[in-house]
């Protein structure tokens, strides 16, 4: 074989050869188990192996169509990413923009603005639970002191409030994943740029809208992908701050599954959840990366 | 000839530790809550290791909120781990763990005469097709705290009855007129003591979990009534706050001992945080059983909890595990964790030993399991934990009023007959 030593060979090999161990470990953590959840999904077995695995079909599936909680954890999920989401996004623009101007202290304000960040999202929820508590919360207690509500809200024992009260978390933690990554795409954006606007006569809001936005898109759409992905696969969040509650008002489909295969142990049933939950996600992700390709 | 001579060195000394550790010591890794039954455990450890010098015990302190230790035991079993030897078993699992092969029959390690002293209803929860598969530790329920200083302020008698609480819980709260007083505080959220709630509501009216041909119970007429009740001490008769509905145990007696409710009901573990010397309720609160409703005087109405001792299926020590469980389920054992600690015994011969008469709080105790339930969890078995949770959101739902409780309840009867007919 003489093309194997020609030089063009050579390099694919070179570069075969430093892409395997990377698609190796991608395949062992990323579609071996995603691979084993879908033969899990479409079979009977326990876990401690004392009972055998049997094929099923889509025995599970089926059984999610006629499951009010799988549709309402998948309505719920759904409602809180699209609330969720959009507003993030606003307020990580503003973010990033403030950020972006040069005023005193601009260290420290980016520092504050990444520190909720910062903190594991288990814990702060643990912090806000405690804030929102209806009867020794610290919300109820400003908002009775100053008058701005006659009677104490049950934050997270009404089932609207709850799914509000837990996107308002959801915002106030991850706006600033999305300003940090939107500020990457601001810094990018050449200087000449505005000032050519600016000898235009372009207003601050022509500036924004013409310049700066267009500009701006491909980071916003990572941004948009990432935290998109992270919100339909919110759990430590509701498992943390109201269990799933009231009722099932802020059960996502990650907490379904989890309570599905941890306290029913039903890891089948558990495992169709899931890949459902993987298909939506992957979905979305194709649209976003379509969207993407078509502005390019 | 160095570098053999070293590697001799450390092959012989790795494996004379290595022998000397299964010589000496066998190791054990006991799984039990450091809250629940806390102090009695340190003490029984120190005891036990001085009079087994072959066996060391580890001490796993796990979470005492059973939901919690639960994940942690679902996940260890259900990889056949061989740790923890011996654990705590909530009332409710050994019917499930013994199921799924977890856990291992321990009868024949007991004669008959001493499994005849067990707490029988607890036996009776641990027994699968003839087999004990746990000894109960420690005997716990919902018990009723009452504010006594209010009750006797208003000479007003310490309910027995449900009528009773709200009708006393309104002329308090009216007596009082302090905008951050409730009248009743329990743990309403949707957790498994919510589900034990309910079962207290409607024991206490006359119903049961089963009817007498064994047939699910659940919508029977005075189930409805009763859960009405709760809807209405929360809209009707505005006794409880709203945020009964997100609160768990922890949740409400927090609120007890900030002086803020007349009433509780939580379980035993109460007790002590509230009659502790920093807390604003100390010596202003007393307990008693569950109250019952005014047409069924006495109706067994204290939802049971409590823990047994059961060894790992997959330990590899079971003889000394077995040990470590006799044990810690002893009579002396029990015995100091009811002295020390107030914990319930599990074995019934010990309420009567000379050391508890003075024990006012077991007698109390005592007399609350006297007129005690137990969760249908020994005959729902793997499917139990989908049983509570069909009782926990059609009682929650009625709760919300998103549903009307008849409404509720017919679904709550149609779904679990169909999960035990599986």
């Amino acid at each position: 074989m003489a093309l194997f030593n020609t030089l063009e060979r050579r390099t694919q090999l070179i570069g075969i050869s430093f892409v395997t161990p990377t698609f190796l470990i991608i395949a062992l953590i990323l579609i071996y188990p995603v691979l084993q959840s879908f033969v899990l999904s479409v079979g009977q077995s326990s876990m401690d192996g004392y009972e055998p695995y049997q094929f099923v079909g889509f025995k599970h599936y089926i059984a999610l169509m006629s499951d009010d909680r799988f549709w309402n954890s998948l309505s719920v999920t759904l409602l809180f990413t699209a609330i969720s989401i959009p507003l993030e996004l606003m307020l990580g623009i503003g973010l990033a923009l403030l950020m972006n101007e040069t005023f005193r202290g601009k260290g420290l304000a980016r520092l504050a603005v990444l520190f909720p960040w910062a903190l594991p999202t288990a814990l702060n929820a643990l912090i806000w639970r405690w804030m929102y508590n209806a009867d020794y919360g610290l919300f109820n207690a400003v908002g009775l002191e100053s008058g701005l509500i006659d009677a104490p809200l049950n934050w997270l024992g009404d089932e609207t409030l709850a799914l509000l009260s837990m996107v308002v978390v959801s915002i106030w933690k991850t706006s600033s994943f999305m300003a940090l990554i939107i500020l990457a795409g601001l810094q990018s954006i050449p200087r000449d740029l505005f000032e050519a606007g600016r000898m235009d006569g372009m207003t601050r809001w022509q500036e924004f809208r013409q310049i700066t936005l267009p500009l701006l898109k491909g980071s916003i759409m990572v941004a948009l992908i990432i935290r998109s992905m992270d919100a339909l696969r919110t759990f430590e969040l509701p498992f943390s701050l109201t269990d799933g509650g009231p009722d099932s008002a802020t059960e996502t489909l990650s907490l379904y599954a989890y309570k599905v295969i941890f306290e029913f142990v039903e890891f089948n049933a558990g495992a169709a959840i899931v890949v459902v939950q993987f298909a939506v996600i992957f979905a979305l992700s194709l649209l976003y990366i379509f969207m993407l390709k078509e502005k390019d | 000839m160095k570098i053999i001579k070293k590697g001799t060195i450390a092959i012989a000394m790795v494996s004379t530790m290595l022998l000397s550790n299964i010589v000496l010591a066998e190791s054990l890794v006991l799984s039990i809550g450091s809250r629940g039954y806390g102090a009695a455990v340190g003490s029984a450890l120190k005891s036990f290791e001085a009079s087994n010098p072959g066996i060391k015990v580890e001490w796993l302190k796990i979470s005492d909120v059973p939901s919690e230790s639960r994940k942690l035991y679902v996940t260890s079993l259900m990889a056949r781990s061989p740790t923890p030897d011996v654990f705590a078993v909530d009332v409710i699992w050994p019917g499930e763990f013994a199921q799924r092969r977890w856990i291992s029959p321990i009868n024949d390690d007991f004669t008959k005469e001493e499994m005849a002293q067990f707490n029988p209803s607890f036996l009776e929860a641990a027994t699968v097709d003839g087999k004990v598969y746990g000894v109960p530790l420690y005997v716990d329920g919902t018990q009723f705290f009452y504010r006594s200083d209010l009750l006797e302020k208003y000479q007003l008698p310490v309910p027995k009855t449900w009528e009773e609480v709200i009708s006393s819980s309104q002329t308090i709260l009216a007596g009082e007129n302090n905008p951050d007083l409730v009248g009743f505080v329990s743990m309403w959220a949707k957790i498994e003591g919510l589900f034990m709630n309910w079962l207290s509501f409607t024991y206490g009216n006359g119903s049961t979990f089963f009817d007498e041909e064994g047939k699910v119970n659940v919508n029977s007429p005075e189930a409805i009534v009763a859960t009405q009740t709760m809807v209405d001490m929360i809209y009707k008769h505005k006794i409880a706050p709203k945020s009964i509905l997100n609160m768990r145990p922890d949740d409400a007696r927090t609120l007890f001992q900030q002086g803020r409710s007349v009433f509780l009901m939580v379980q035993d573990f109460a007790y002590s945080p509230l009659s502790a010397d920093d807390s604003p309720v100390n010596g202003k609160f007393d307990f008693t059983r569950n109250p019952y409703f005014s047409e069924h005087p006495n109706a067994p109405a204290t939802a049971m909890g409590g823990f047994l001792l059961a060894v790992n299926a997959n330990t590899k020590h079971r003889e000394a595990a077995v040990k470590l469980l006799k044990f810690m389920t002893s009579y002396e054992s029990q015995l100091s964790a009811a002295v020390n600690s107030s914990k319930s015994p599990g074995l019934m011969n010990v309420y009567d030993d000379e050391a508890m008469k003075d024990s006012k709080v077991i007698q109390q105790l005592g007399k609350s399991y006297a007129a005690g339930l137990v969760r249908p969890s020994a005959r729902a078995g793997g499917v139990y934990p989908k049983v509570s949770e069909v009782m926990q959101i059609a009682v929650t739902s009625a709760l919300h009023q998103s549903k009307t409780v008849e409404q509720a309840l017919n679904q709550a009867q149609t779904s679990i007959e169909k999960l035990l007919a599986k």
